[in-house]
This record gives C-alpha cells, structure tokens and sequence, in this order.
C-alpha cells in the first residue's frame, strides 16, 4: 500500500490535466462498481482467473479498472446540477451498493489472471501485495477531495489538444483552414470519384464543387482529394471489424467494452493525443476481439496495448510506454504491453490502414463552412460509435455523415442539401438509421460517464448535455422504446 | 508470417540507422529476397518506424514501389521481406554512369517518370513518402525503378496534419521543411525528386549541405533568397533567420546545361521554393518532357483500361457493402 499512496500525490502535483490522477484514483471505485455487474454474472470465471495472478494484485489491478467509473462518477455528481440525464445515471450506480462491493473483489482478482494467450508473458505476480480493500478506500477518499479541481483546457476548436508545440502548429493549421474558406462558388465539374460516380452517374448540377477553393491550400491536398476519399472509401470494407463478436467471446459482454473504451476516453485526454488516435485504437480493439477470444483480466492489457500502437501510427510523439503502465495503476509490466503489441501486431497483419471517421466528418465539415459548433458536436456524436457497440457494423464514413447530420439538425442548420450529401457520400435516407441509433444512445440514462464529462466541457461546447436535453425533448418523435433502459439493459 | 527458418541469410546489403539489409534466398522456393532485420529496441517495443512501414506498405501494391512478402517478428527481432532488387540508384550511377556518375538523358527520364508514377500512387492514397533519395530508389537489371523504405512514410488526412519536421535526409530536404514547417505535404516529396533527377544529369548531389543553414544556403544560391514578399509567410516559419547575403536567382538552364529546355522546365516545377507553387506528382506525369517517353503512350493507353477495370470492381465492391451494413442493421 504504501508504494501506492506515495505514488498518487506524486501524480496530482505533477498533472494539472484535467483528468488529474487524483481522480483517477477516485475512479477505480466506480469503475470497481460498473465492471462489477459483470462479474457477478460470472464468479467461477473470475475464481479461476485468480490462479495466475497473486492475490496481491487486486488492489492495484482495481483501481485501474477503477479510474474510469469514477471520474465518471465525479463527472456525474457535477453534471448532476444541470438539467440533464446525468442525474440518472448516478442513480443507477447509487441504486447498486452491493454491486459495487462484490465487483471490486472479483475485479481483482479477473484482472490479475494472465491472458489466455500464450504470448503474453505471465511475470506478473511479483511485486503486488497488499490488502486490495484498504488500497481501494483510501484511494476513493483522495480521490474525491482532489477530483473536484478538474480544470479545462483551453478551448480549441474542437480537437484535444496537442502536445507541446504541436498544439499551437495544430491550431494554426486547422483555424488556417477554415480562413481559407470562401463562401462555396459553382465551378466548372471535375471529374467525380469514381465511387460516387457508381452511385449517381454524374456529378449532380446542383452540388457545389468546394475542391477548387483549396487550391491555393496546400494543406488540403486539392489535386488529389478526390482520389483520396475515394480510395478511403474503398478501405472501410477492409477494416470492419465483426459486429458480433461477443457471441464468440466467453467472458466479455458489450457493457465490459463499453466500460474499457470509457476509460480509455481517459486515458486519451490526459495523454493529449489526436482524435485520430482513439478511433484507430478501438478499431483495432474490436478488430482483435473479433479474431481472438479474451479473457476478462486481460481486456484492460488489450486495450492499452492497441492505444499504444494506435500512438505509435498515428502522433508524432508517442507516449512513453511508463506512461500507459502507469495510467493502467501497474496492472501490467512494460514486457506484457511488449509481447501484447507483439501478438496483436501479427493478429491484425500489421494492417492499420483505418479510415479514420476524423477525415469524412472533416470532409463534411467543409461542406458545412468548417462551422465549428457542428462539427464538434459532430464529433461528440461520432464518437458515441465508439461506446455503443450498435455502430460498429457501420462504416465510419456512415458514422460521420450522421454525426454531422444530426448535429446539423440539433443545431437547427437547415437541410441535408446535395452539396452536403456529395460530400458526405450518403443520402437522408441513407444516414437515417445510423442517426436513429444515436438518438436512442443520447435518449437513455448515461452509461460511459468519462465520456459524458468530456464533452460536457466548454472546450466542447457542452456537446454532450446539449444533445443529451435534446434527446429528452424529441426522442418520442424517432420511435425510441424504452429510452428509460440503460444500454447496458437492452444490450 | 513464415519462420525465420523459412529464409537464407545472405551477404548483407546495406545497414542504416534503423535496420540492416541482408540478401536472402527462401528455402522452398529457391527465389531471392531482400531482409530487413529491423533493431528491435527493447524499451519502446515495435518501432513505429517499423509499425507505419509495414502497414503502408502493404497498402501500395505498384509496380514502381517495392513489394512486402512477408513480415517475420519474433522476440527480439523483427524481419521485413520483401523482393530482392539488384542495386539502389546511387550504387547504379556509381558503377553505371558516365565518368562523374551521371546517366544518359534516356535512361534519366524513364527512371523520373517511374518515380514520379510510384510517388503519385501513394499520394492518391494519401501517404507521403519523406524519405526519396538514391539510396531509397531500387532499381532492377531490367531498368524497373521501385520506391523502397518507407521506415518514414506515414498516412496523411485532409487537411494535413502536423508531422514532424525531423524527416528527409538533408540533401534531399525541402526548403519548407529546412525552415521548420510541419505543415508540408505531397510536395515535401517532389522537392526530393527534383533533386534526385537534376544529381542523376550531373553525377553529383544537387545540395550537399553539411548542416541545415548550409543547405538552405545552397538552395538559396541557386534559386534565390526568398523573401517576405515571393513567399508570403516565410518570416514566420519557426526556423526562419534573415539571411544576410541574398541571392539573385540563377538560370536552372545555364547552371545545368545537360539538361534540355523541357527538361528544365519540369525541373523548376519540381523546385519551387514555396511548397504550394511545387507541381504534383499527377501533373508532372502530364508533362511535355516525358512525351517522347516509348512507355508513355502504351502506359497512357493501358492505364485506362486498368482504370476502367478497376471502377468496374470498385462498384461491385461498393455496391456489395452498402447493401450488406444495411442488411445488417
């Protein structure tokens, strides 16, 4: 225990992040709580697990899995003065006391099983001792004492920041971008891609052609844009994961990878990384889960291994692999992420060719002036894909073009025109079941509170409660049943 | 993923600063091979390096960029196979040039039209490559070109994100980059290009600079100081200092008389100081220059068909997963 204690002050004095890790400390309770359900439904399974792990460990491992539910739940006790669904989600945890109890022994001990695989190396046991209770009281109370401090970052225009100098470069670029851009202006067509050519035979008259505005913006690549999306488009088949995956895996359920990539929605915005990166992580996430069956005390080493390589491909600065050790509360030793991105390399044929959903909602955004507002709740919206497992048998171009859709349609900016859709690539009709989908997450009682908090943010916009009072007012008009069932219960 | 077992290590081809290259041969099938042994560092795991390499790479499937086989990874070493080609550019000025290791005007444009059709495949696909020069371009004893090494190579987004100015080995390095920019993008590539067919006329690099003031120095020589007002913004580019000699602008024409008038003139494309004004890989392939090209007129007539082809399966493709999401749903 000591070992811990020390650690976290430590923490909380060196990160003046929003997600300090004060309040990841104080996330491992709640966190404890969610996964709990879970494991209450499997007992013997976690009991097994244990073998491997020391019993040492579950302190540690807790709070870990912990971190999420109770930034989350901190998240939720400040929303909870707004007029939101916030209210309910707390409720839910509250309402589970016992729940909570039980989940964090058997957390522990899952956690600390060594993966089903091989690869993974099992040296885990050495250091962890101690008793996991004490660990996780004390922890909670600090927690909750220095959670309250959580500070924004300054506002940009929608994306986390960057690290560093990146950040300022990052900002420059993006706001360049959007100077550049003129009111739309017909041109003289060029040649559509060939996708949409397959769709709609000709460039439709009435679209308007943006690509000629860009090109004295090298930035936006404007000679060959047009063969880029395209040729994205085609990608997207190429790395869809199997939407029905869970079936094969026998001690993980959807809510397990909600709660996972709630976290990793942390972990994320501490570490600063791009938007890019999150999508690819739980792209290759779900794409490993579709191949391999995982047990429970190894999906957190998943997840923080495919972050680990989705930073590795997509920032310039990768974190140190410490930091992800450390952001996992020590669950894991630096070899295990090693020989876990070893294994999950060669699963995926080091194929990392996502289209990432960033580029199309980007792509529609410039269909829609660069508006910011739309866009990042666009983003909010897209990324809800990533939490509700509903999403994934669609593309990320589909996502996207809902995401601005609907957000178009909150903020009340008029119609889908044909410009819009060229862009995006979908018609009304087309994006209407993915925007369905994504009133319905927005209709029930919040789940994925690290995510809620993060775009309840002013950075944001508040996306996250805007479209949540949004949802309340209007759900009744999509046909959504039983908006008062969590995801979790009609998952 | 074969086994190590699966090839024969040969002599060693190359060592750089991230891997060593070694000629191998594969066991069963008697075929050689090129290996990268890739330095696994034990620390930091897979290099990204390596992660974007072999991801990328087996994205660009063209017969102007070298082809992956196959990737071995065991504990501590990681293992790039890929097929075998005889010699990089610079080794084939140095044993096939003329006297200085310059090539015949002939050979010169169909190796710079092959580049430039392999740089413009993975621009489409949205990859820049960062890394052209000599050592990275393969050539075959049948005078095929194929682009090698993309260990620097990574996926871009529209707009472009911020990368790394830490890319391009200095001879090679456009000015925008040279001045601090990290907001370049395709035409970071042909800027390389241009100094790669310019040395090949000569025999001689095009900018031997021995640290980033001096190559900019030497760019500046030859193309002029640039200033506030022909590059709008360059005062603020993060590594931008006032020169203090400046440059008149020299007659690419007269500086490099082997190469003939239309020759120049794509080559002052390729050159453009200011990234934006630099042509693109697509229009440089349009380019007079490379009419009297044999392959030109062929590839010109084969490339629609291919194109044809490929809209025809494209719409198969995509008609079929449209269908199935929604099905699926």
């Amino acid at each position: 225990m000591p070992v811990q204690r020390a650690k976290n002050p430590r923490l909380v004095s060196n990160e003046n992040d929003e997600n300090s890790s004060s309040t990841r400390v104080t996330r491992a309770n709640s966190k404890a709580a969610a996964l709990g359900v879970d494991e209450l439904a499997m007992p013997s399974k976690g009991l097994q697990s244990k073998k491997t792990g020391a019993t040492a460990n579950p302190a540690r491992k807790r709070a870990a899995l912990g971190d999420v539910s109770n930034v989350a739940k901190v998240e939720s006790v400040a929303e909870g003065k707004k007029p939101l669904g916030a209210k309910a989600g707390l409720v839910s945890k509250a309402a589970q006391p016992t729940g909570i109890q039980k989940k964090t022994t058997t957390t522990t001990t899952a956690t600390r099983t060594a993966l089903a695989t091989k690869e993974v190396n099992k040296k885990v046991e050495t250091k962890r001792s101690g008793s996991g209770a004490i660990g996780v009281q004390k922890r909670k109370v600090s927690g909750s004492s220095s959670s309250a401090t959580i500070k924004e970052e300054t506002p940009e225009e929608g994306e986390p920041l960057r690290k560093k100098v990146h950040t300022l470069e990052a900002e420059k670029k993006i706001k360049s971008d959007v100077k550049h851009e003129e009111p739309p202006r017909k041109e003289s067509v060029p040649p559509a891609p060939e996708v949409e050519e397959d769709i709609e035979p000709a460039l439709p008259p009435e679209v308007l052609v943006l690509e000629s505005e860009d090109n004295d913006d090298p930035l936006m690549v404007a000679e060959y844009a047009n063969e880029i999306f395209e040729y994205l488009r085609d990608l997207e088949c190429k790395s869809v994961p199997n939407p029905g995956y869970m079936s094969h895996q026998d001690e993980l359920e959807w809510n397990t990878r909600g709660i996972l990539i709630d976290w990793l929605i942390e972990v994320h915005t501490r570490f600063h990384l791009l938007p890019e990166t999150l999508f690819l992580a739980v792209n290759i996430i779900d794409r490993f889960l579709s191949a391999k069956v995982v047990q429970l005390d190894r999906l957190q080493l998943v997840g923080i291994t495919a972050m680990f390589i989705a930073s590795k491909y997509e920032e310039v600065l990768s974190p140190h692999i410490s930091n992800f050790v450390h952001v996992a509360d020590d669950g894991f030793k630096e070899s295990e992420i090693l020989s876990a991105e070893r294994f999950v390399l060669s699963v995926l044929n080091y194929d990392l060719s996502y289209p990432n959903p960033m580029n199309f909602l980007r792509r529609i955004s410039k269909a829609d002036s660069y508006d910011i507002q739309s866009r990042t709740m666009g983003k909010y919206l897209m990324e809800i894909s990533l939490l509700d497992h509903r999403f994934m048998a669609h593309r990320p171009s589909h996502v996207a073009a809902a995401a601005m859709y609907l957000a178009r349609m909150i903020l009340d900016r008029g119609h889908w025109d044909a410009t819009l859709e060229y862009y995006a690539g979908y018609t009304e009709e087309e994006i209407e079941p993915v925007v369905h989908l994504m009133i319905d997450y927005l209709a029930r009682p919040i789940v994925h509170e690290a995510f809620f908090k993060k775009y309840a943010s002013k950075k944001f916009l508040k996306a996250s409660i805007l479209t949540r009072q949004w949802a309340k007012k209007n759900w009744r008009h999509f046909g959504i049943e039983n908006p008062e069932l969590s995801l979790d219960q009609i998952s | 993923m074969a086994k190590p077992s699966a090839f024969q290590q040969l002599e060693k081809l190359g060592e750089g600063t991230y891997a060593t290259v070694y000629k191998g041969r594969n066991r069963q099938t008697g075929e050689l091979v090129a290996l990268k042994e890739i330095h696994l560092d034990s620390e930091e795991g897979t290099p990204s390096t390596a992660i974007r390499e072999i991801s990328l790479m087996k994205e660009l499937k063209h017969e102007n960029i070298l082809s992956l086989v196959d990737v071995i990874h065991t504990e501590n070493k990681l293992m790039l196979v890929s097929e075998f080609m005889d010699m990089d550019l610079k080794k084939y000025m140095d044993t096939r040039g003329g006297d200085r290791g310059q090539l015949d005007p002939a050979t010169i444009k169909s190796f710079v039209y092959q580049l430039l059709r392999g740089i413009a495949y993975c621009h489409e696909k949205r990859i820049l490559h960062r890394d052209l020069k000599p050592q990275n371009l393969l050539i075959s004893k049948h005078g095929v070109l194929k682009l090698a090494d993309f260990g620097l190579a990574r996926a871009f987004g529209i707009p472009v994100n911020t990368f790394s100015a830490e890319v391009v080995t200095l001879w090679y390095r456009a000015p925008d980059v040279l001045l601090g920019s990290r907001t370049y993008n395709t035409s970071i590539d042909i800027w390389s290009i241009g100094c790669i067919m310019a040395e090949m006329f000569t025999g001689r690099p095009l900018f031997p600079g021995t640290t980033n003031e001096d190559e900019l120095k030497r760019i500046f020589r030859l193309l002029g100081t640039p200033s506030e007002r022909t590059w709008p913004g360059i005062s603020h580019l993060p590594e931008y200092k006032p020169q203090t000699t400046v440059y008149p602008a020299q007659d690419l024409a007269q500086v490099l008389p082997q190469i003939d008038p239309l020759g120049i003139d794509l080559l002052k494309g390729m050159l453009q100081l200011r990234p934006e004004k630099r042509i693109s890989a697509a229009d440089a392939l349009r380019h007079a220059w490379f009419y009297d090209l044999p392959q030109v007129r062929a590839q010109a007539q084969l490339l629609q068909q291919q194109q044809l082809h490929q809209q025809a399966q494209m719409a198969r493709t995509y008609g079929g997963t449209v269908q199935g999401n929604q099905t699926g749903y």
